[in-house]
């Protein structure tokens, strides 16, 4: 069942001379339970993208509308709802405030939304602890690691039971012991069933998806399926065999 | 190796065998400057025999590198599949580098279209070898072999990534 | 010579690159300077009018009086003045004139007045000085100037006293008693029958005067006397005195005692006036205190350009310190020049005295003062940032990791219980507590001196209410100055509230962001950032509120405290913080609705 479905949308940004298209005509479509990612050379409009999705930004035209209802019309609450309810996003410099402790982090799009501060920080705890963070609730985030950080983010991210997670070049900022933390985490809220959208440049968080999209100049170039497709054999790529 | 790619090189058009030594050498850089001279003649003659090219002499000469060689239909149709085939690892990065020249030399067929399909694979193939170190402990045999394995498909997929944005490159100078 | 034209050609490009906030920091130190300034002026001014009136009008150095005693048939004796005149010390003498309580109708004021029968000639010792008309001749009168201008009236009009008609020839000063309506202080005799309120001073020519009826019987009678050692004037009076406690024998009273009588309307005006302009120049100070720390951040950035490029920590140093101490001179400059020309305007130092504001009271002392606290201003707004800037590592100064905020465990707890636009508001504040503080003193010292002089205002609006129908010139000039101080205390804040508007909602641009992007709507982002500023207002003014009332406590000589009514303490507290949220809307509006993305995108982690 299509969750987010984008049609013929554009960005612009500068006049004349100056004019870029960071998104030209993109049509997007994202199944219940699907991760998709979005690969592409840096400058090739992908956070653009997102954030038209997340409503961090408003197309200049065309469509986006999220478990049917139409996102590019909403007003400015509408759009703060939005974010509120449907759409956790996380970016790739984290963005945790970093006066606040790893569970006031977490609980702070539940207490925005109105819930009582019992209910946000009970569903932050619960967060915590599925990504493996609870012995953490207490830290400021200047005494976590980047991955724990990021972790973090998602744990945030996933505060108001978000219908898709929008994830920002998630590992930009990350070494490779945490990007497989990330990963894994990715991996795990895959099983679980959530939707997710990732931009990326790195082919590791990528072959987690179902399905991927390069996108080149602002426009998608190209689409993988991952899931299915031919199964080499293990060992032959260990050049076990001839 | 050699001989699917001498045969991509014969796509073009007819040649002598030292004109493809030096296509190949150019082709190579300093990687190709141990290429040893006899290795071309000697792979010509070979796929004479073999049938997938036909090499006519000039009057009066029986040296290879003197005659004129050009593909059989049997050997069109190997250079076809060559092009289409997507098995790795490779030993090395050279076959499919040269695949690529081959492919834009004799438009035979499109870089880009060789390198998508490429990367396409090689996807697949992290997604898989990383799921099953996913599934491995952390700290144990398994999951360090497959760990390596992934970091070279890692690795090989941004060579991929650059040969991709060459070929965009030349494709729009040309 | 290189050195100095390179940090010449720095200071200059750095100015014009950030014109807004030299201007901001000009602004803030002239407004500083201008109030000290006017302190420093007026100060010179409010002593010594009497010493000057005194001076012009040959004033006397002692007013020995003779009363009517306490029996009706007790008259008063003018023979008794005579012997003092040849009292050893005793220069120049003038009277025994007779004066006399009368009734006064003049403008549809009923009023008593106290009337003086001199003569045409001028006398060898007070000589009230005309600023208006001519002297007495039979027939007319001469009032006293506050007296005159209490009540309306000019030369040329016709007054009644006791019925009968008199016109005014002219206004004039002396300095034998003191001004409406501070008469009484020296000595009032008065019939019952009389109007109620103080007595206002007036001249009239003797024979008038004792051809009223009951005069000779009902006259006390005075004698002006000049001494050789003037200063000796008051241990003289008291001494004398002491030693004739009689009702016959006359009462001294000397120019010391009447000066200070005079002096009390004009001393509250000081006090006033001094209160006001210190508060004044501690608001200024904090407001440069708020620019000079929003600019820190840049400064530091700034230092790590320059470093960067190659300077020197001391040369670095040097161009911020230049930067400030010219734009410190400049401002001082302006104070001065503001300071001299607003302050004619506040100084009335009484209208029954002479003086002005003197320009000459603005000594090069004053004025190299103003300038050595402009500069010391400029200084402590540069110091810091100078010495963080040459110590910190260029590579964090160009980071720009603004000081991060520090946990504040206290308030994140309580903000979490509170509607959304609260929370926002005070983890807010919290994140920068130097500056919320700030606010909070700005706003407390504004409401402490605008209770204190809402208070002198209605107390002295009261009193002209209880003693009948005549305006009391003393208190309109204090309710004048109370009123120019106020307006220039609520603008002075107002500025400040601005400035750390501005302040606020720059450093909190990513909170406010990233807030938006978790769900926040715009609308919350904006009250939170108008609560951040409210908040610490409303606790200004709960605590500025009593701190007024200590304040005027300290300056009400003794008299009892009359409180404002409750409503209008709660209009006050409650309307401060209402008055500051109206101002800071607009920046918060603004910084609510701006484009969250390219924020996030240039954020730090």
């Amino acid at each position: 069942m299509t969750l987010l479905s984008a049609r013929a949308l554009h960005k612009n940004y500068g006049r004349g001379e100056a004019l870029v298209r960071a998104v030209d005509e993109v049509d997007l479509e994202v199944e219940t339970g699907e991760t998709v990612a979005i690969m592409g050379p840096s400058g090739c409009g992908k956070s653009t993208l997102l954030h038209l999705l997340g409503g961090l930004d408003r197309p200049d035209s065309g469509t986006i509308s999220l478990a049917g209802k139409h996102v590019d019309k909403l007003g400015e609450r509408g759009l703060a709802r939005l974010r509120r309810e449907a759409v956790g996003f996380v970016f790739q410099s984290f963005h945790l405030m970093d006066e606040l402790t790893t569970v006031e982090n977490v609980e702070l799009p539940a207490l925005l939304a109105g819930r009582s501060p019992r209910a946000a920080r009970r569903r932050a705890l619960e967060l915590l602890s599925r990504t493996g963070l609870s012995d953490r609730a207490k830290f400021l985030p200047s005494a976590l690691s980047g991955g724990q950080r990021q972790r973090v983010a998602v744990a945030r991210a996933l505060a108001n039971d978000p219908l898709v997670v929008l994830a920002d070049e998630p590992t930009g900022n990350l070494d490779s012991s945490a990007t497989l933390e990330v990963l894994r985490l990715f991996d795990d809220l895959h099983e679980a069933g959530q939707t997710l959208v990732i931009v990326t440049h790195d082919s590791r968080i990528a072959a987690t998806a179902d399905r991927m999209i390069t996108m080149r100049d602002g426009s998608f170039v190209d689409e993988t399926w991952l899931s299915g497709g031919t199964m080499g054999s293990l060992s032959k790529l260990a050049g076990l065999e001839g | 190796m050699q001989q699917e790619v001498i045969l991509a090189m014969l796509a073009k058009e007819p040649s002598h065998g030292y004109e493809l030594r030096a296509r190949l050498r150019a082709a190579l850089g300093p990687v190709g400057e141990d290429l040893n001279a006899g290795q071309v003649y000697v792979t010509l003659t070979r796929l004479e025999k073999a049938g997938l090219v036909a090499g006519t002499a000039e009057p009066g000469q029986t040296r290879p590198d003197r005659k004129v060689y050009e593909l059989t239909p049997a050997g069109q149709q190997r250079v076809a599949a060559w092009l289409a085939e997507v098995s790795w690892p490779k030993p090395d990065l050279t076959e499919f580098h040269l695949k690529l020249i081959a492919a834009f030399a004799g438009r035979l067929a499109d870089p880009l279209a060789i390198v998508d399909a490429q990367r396409r694979e090689l996807l697949r193939r992290l997604r898989d070898a990383q799921r099953a170190a996913l599934g491995e402990p952390d700290d144990s045999d398994a999951a360090l072999l497959l760990e390596g394995i992934v970091l070279r498909l890692q690795a090989d997929l941004r060579w991929l990534e650059a040969c991709e944005r060459t070929w965009t490159n030349r494709r729009s100078r040309s | 010579m290189g050195r100095l034209a390179l940090v010449a050609r720095l200071v200059a490009r750095d100015l014009r690159n950030r014109p807004a906030e030299a201007v901001l920091l000009l602004l803030a130190i002239t407004a500083a300077a201008t109030s000290l300034t006017l302190g420093l002026v007026l100060h010179g001014v409010t002593s010594g009018p009497y010493q000057r009136t005194s001076a012009a009008t040959a004033g006397p150095d002692i007013v020995a009086d003779v009363g009517p005693g306490p029996n009706p048939n007790q008259h008063a004796v003018p023979a008794n003045l005579t012997p003092l005149t040849k009292t050893p010390g005793v220069t120049a003498s003038s009277g025994p004139f007779p004066v006399l309580g009368l009734t006064l109708h003049a403008n549809g004021y009923t009023v008593p007045a106290m009337a003086e029968g001199r003569d045409p000639a001028p006398s060898a010792v007070d000589r009230p000085l005309l600023t208006a008309g001519s002297w007495v001749k039979p027939g007319s009168v001469v009032l006293e100037r506050s007296f005159a201008s209490a009540l309306g009236v000019r030369p040329g009009q016709t007054i009644t006293l006791n019925g009968r008609g008199y016109l005014v020839s002219g206004i004039a000063v002396s300095a034998a008693l003191p001004p409406y309506p501070l008469v009484c202080a020296v000595g009032c005799d008065f019939v019952a029958s009389e109007p109620p309120g103080q007595p206002g001073l007036i001249w009239m020519t003797r024979t008038d005067l004792l051809a009223l009826p009951g005069a000779r019987a009902d006259a006390s009678w005075y004698l002006n006397l000049r001494l050789s050692d003037p200063a000796s004037a008051g241990a003289y009076a008291n001494a004398y005195d002491s030693t004739h406690p009689n009702w016959s024998a006359p009462s001294l009273t000397s120019w010391q005692y009447i000066a200070s009588a005079a002096g009390r309307g004009v001393s509250t005006e000081q006090e006033v006036l001094l209160i006001g302009s210190s508060l004044l120049g501690l608001l200024a100070i904090a407001s440069v205190a708020v620019l000079a720390g929003g600019r820190m951040a840049g400064q530091v950035r700034r230092v790590g350009l320059l470093k960067a490029a190659g300077a020197t920590p001391g040369l670095v140093a040097l161009v911020l310190l230049a930067e400030h101490l010219l734009v410190a001179v400049v401002a001082a400059g302006l104070g001065l020049v503001f300071g001299w020309l607003a302050a004619p305007l506040l100084a009335s130092p009484g209208a029954g005295l002479l003086g002005s504001a003197d320009p000459a009271s603005l000594t090069l002392q004053n004025a190299g003062l103003v300038v050595v606290v402009a500069l010391a201003v400029a200084l402590l707004a540069t110091v810091v940032p100078a010495i963080r800037g040459a110590r910190t590592s260029t590579v964090s100064a160009l980071d720009n990791a603004a000081r991060a905020p520090k946990r504040r465990a206290l308030v994140t707890k309580l903000s979490r219980r509170m509607p959304v636009s609260l929370l926002l508001g005070m983890r807010i504040a919290a994140r920068r507590p130097r500056r919320t503080v700030l606010g909070l003193a700005s706003v407390t010292v504004t409401v402490a001196g605008v209770v204190t002089v809402l208070m002198a205002h209605a107390r002295f609006d009261t009193r002209a209410a209880s003693s009948g129908t005549l305006p009391n010139p003393v208190n309109n000039d204090v309710i004048q100055v109370t009123t120019v101080i106020t307006i220039a205390l609520i603008v002075l804040a107002a500025v400040n509230a601005l400035l750390l508007t501005y302040a606020t909602v720059l450093d909190a641009r990513r909170p406010s962001a990233l807030s938006r992007a978790l769900g926040a709507t715009a609308g919350q982002v904006s009250a939170g950032l108008a609560a951040a500023q409210m908040l610490p207002a409303l606790a200004g003014a709960i605590i500025g509120t009593p701190l007024g009332f200590l304040l005027y406590a300290s300056i009400k000589h003794g008299s009892t405290m009359t409180y404002p009514p409750v409503w209008w303490l709660a209009c006050v507290v409650l309307g401060t913080p209402l008055v500051v949220g109206a101002l800071t809307v607009i920046p918060s509006r603004v910084a609510s609705r701006a484009e969250i993305a390219p924020v996030l995108q240039s954020g730090a982690a």
